[in-house]
């Protein structure tokens, strides 16, 4: 079938690098999404895997061909672009029809893959429009009918959500979900939405400055981030981060930071540390701090209600530490409250490389 | 809300308007009056602006009595080759200049500028050695490259900006969809550039139609004559300018490019934008 693999890919232009030796392989029918921040070599990636752009190293297959040397065209691969690309000179029916056009086949099994494709992307009363007369959405199911007509083996799609409003957005995420289950063909997504990955994916790749930085499915992600830029990269508001240093051995290690000193005990250590001192990030989530008496004091600094919960931002020695709590708290800026962090949800860091120090057991 | 200051100032700007079409205007009015009047009435002093009576005598005698008409065939072959030979090569050149990457692709692209620079007097001698030296000379061949020369730059760098404004996407998407390199440019390139390709076009034959200097130069007989140097060779000697078939001749030369004016005016006007825009 079409799995894709990449193995030991860069890309560099010029003297930047954009893709970095990376190595990830895609399963056949998955649904994996590409996230990372802009710039990150996301959509060189994808154009790469498209034929659009050529590796400067390393291989990249699909289903069993390597496809380094390959057009676009032969690649059996269909791509919805963010700008969505739509012929501007060619109707509804036309952009849909192209692919087919370029494969030869025949005017009437045309006419009839057009029809099936508009009537599932319910387009069939558009087919004679040109694309400027439509609306985002409606061109964005264009692009997504001119991928679709052709069945081709796995699916590229760069942003393809990022220009239609909020509304539209959270339809065509359950409309492509539908779809990829439908069609259960391969689905490579590049995005920098991390709702949409985690929402859309069974897989994540978290890309940063060209490389890989974790390929989990999405709960892993953001319960065992492999490091201190993925966890701070998923989850709104993102993870709070404790620069400190580390005391003690096993169940009487603690986490110092200034005069402020944590108990680690419960949390085991992937690794026996040789320096007992070492540098650390010591990392919590919004959701995993609550009022405690027995925790340390903490001022208000902010109160955001949004209705079903409260961010609060507070100042907690000296660091900002962002909380989510209940929606109907009652509290103001300006109040002293005491803190304490769920102990098993706390993650720790290494501060040279980011690397994450705490067992996956404790998840 | 000073309505009446508005009106001043609108009629004002009308008045100005029009003074301008009249300055500019004027010797073309003129050339169509003169072409009509019976020579008679050409030096009658004082001099007047309306014939006394309507002749199309000189239009006649110019088509039947002299070359005109090799010339006008000579300008139009010209024009019409100039035209496909500098839009065939800008077209597919601009193209390579905005999509495909390359070493020395922006340099080579300040170069085509910088040919502007030189002076086409210089060029004319070294260009009038290596036709004669290729045998082309007095040809028409010989005018069609020397346009193409200073014509095919221009008709890059406007391209060029054309071809800027069309999205990468759209050619990705044609490669993706099945599309060969080529397949991609006919199908999905040129639609998009037509607008830019149309108002080139016209600026090359417009340079080709109204190039009179290489044409001076590189052709010396009436069989490879176009208009420009035609009309003045048959008409303007040194002992007597025939006033009344020089204007019909102006006027009829003038007259094709002003159909095309009319019917592609506003792609000729996208196209001052378009050089406009920083390349």
């Amino acid at each position: 079938m079409s799995g894709i693999r990449f193995e030991n890919v860069s890309k560099r232009f010029g003297g930047v690098t954009a893709v970095d030796d990376l190595s990830l392989e895609i399963g056949s029918g998955e649904f994996v999404s590409i996230l990372g921040p802009s710039g990150c070599g996301k959509t060189t990636l994808l154009r790469m895997l498209a034929g659009l752009e050529r590796p400067t190293g390393g291989t990249i297959s699909i289903g069993d061909r390597v496809v380094n040397e390959l057009a676009p065209a032969q690649r059996n691969i269909a791509m919805v672009f963010q700008t969505y690309a739509l012929y501007p000179h060619m109707t509804v029916a036309g952009n849909i029809e192209y692919p087919l056009r370029k494969r030869r086949v025949a005017k009437d099994e045309r006419v009839r893959r057009v029809r099936e494709a508009a009537a599932v992307l319910e387009l069939e009363a558009l087919l004679d429009r040109k694309p400027r007369e439509l609306s985002g959405g409606q061109q964005q199911r264009v692009a997504l009918g001119r991928a679709l007509v052709r069945d081709p083996a796995v699916f590229l799609l760069d942003e393809p959500l990022s220009n239609l409003d909020a509304k539209l957005r959270t339809h065509m995420r359950a409309e492509l979900i539908r779809l990829h289950r439908r069609i259960g063909r391969t689905m490579v997504y590049v995005t920098h939405d991390q709702l949409e990955a985690m929402t859309m994916s069974q897989r994540i790749a978290v890309l940063r400055d060209g490389r890989l930085q974790q390929f989990a499915p999405p709960r892993d992600i953001y319960a065992r981030p492999g490091n201190d830029f993925v966890a701070g990269f998923i989850g709104t508001p993102s993870m709070n981060f404790l620069d400190g240093r580390l005391k003690g051995t096993g169940s009487g290690r603690t986490f110092r930071s200034g005069d402020l000193s944590l108990p680690l005990g419960m949390l085991p250590l992937t690794d026996e540390m040789p320096e007992p001192d070492r540098r650390v990030r010591l990392g919590i989530r919004p959701e995993h701090i609550h009022f405690d008496r027995q925790g340390e004091p903490a001022r208000v600094n902010l109160v955001e209600p949004t209705g079903h919960e409260t961010i609060l931002v507070f100042d907690y020695r000296g660091n900002e530490l962002v909380a989510r709590m209940d929606g109907d708290i009652a509290i103001e800026a300006g109040d002293t409250v005491k803190l304490a962090f769920r102990a098993e949800k706390m993650r720790l860091f290494a501060a040279a490389d980011g690397r994450r120090l705490n067992d996956d057991s404790t998840a | 809300m000073s309505t009446p200051a508005r009106i001043a100032r609108r009629f004002l700007f009308n008045v100005l308007a029009w003074a301008v079409v009249l300055v500019i205007a004027f010797p073309l009015l003129w050339m169509l009056l003169t072409s009509v009047k019976p020579s008679s009435e050409l030096f009658v002093i004082p001099p007047r602006l309306l014939p006394g009576e309507i002749t199309f005598e000189h239009y006649r005698r110019l088509l039947t009595e002299t070359p005109f008409l090799t010339y006008l065939r000579n300008s139009a072959w010209l024009a019409a080759g100039t035209t496909l030979v500098v839009i065939s090569i800008a077209t597919l050149g601009a193209h390579s200049l905005v999509r495909f990457s390359y070493p020395g692709r922006e340099r080579l692209a300040r170069l085509v500028l910088f040919t502007y620079l030189l002076p086409s007097v210089v060029l004319i001698i070294p260009l009038y050695l290596l036709m004669a030296g290729l045998g082309l000379a007095n040809t028409l061949t010989s005018l069609i490259i020397a346009y193409t020369t200073f014509a095919l730059p221009y008709a890059l760098w406007l391209l060029r900006s054309f071809m800027k404004a069309i999205p990468d996407d759209l050619e990705s998407a044609a490669l993706v969809d099945g599309a060969n390199r080529m397949q991609a440019f006919v199908d999905v390139i040129l639609p998009q550039a037509l607008p830019g390709i149309i108002s080139t076009a016209m600026f090359t034959a417009i340079l080709a139609w109204n190039e009179y200097f290489y044409a001076l130069v590189l052709v010396n007989n009436d069989a490879a004559r176009p208009l420009t140097t035609g009309v003045i060779n048959m008409l303007v000697t040194s002992f007597n300018i025939e006033w009344s078939l020089l204007m019909a001749a102006s006027v009829m030369m003038s007259l094709p490019l002003i159909v095309v004016f009319a019917f592609l005016q506003r792609y000729l006007t996208r196209g001052f934008s378009a050089g406009a825009i920083k390349g």
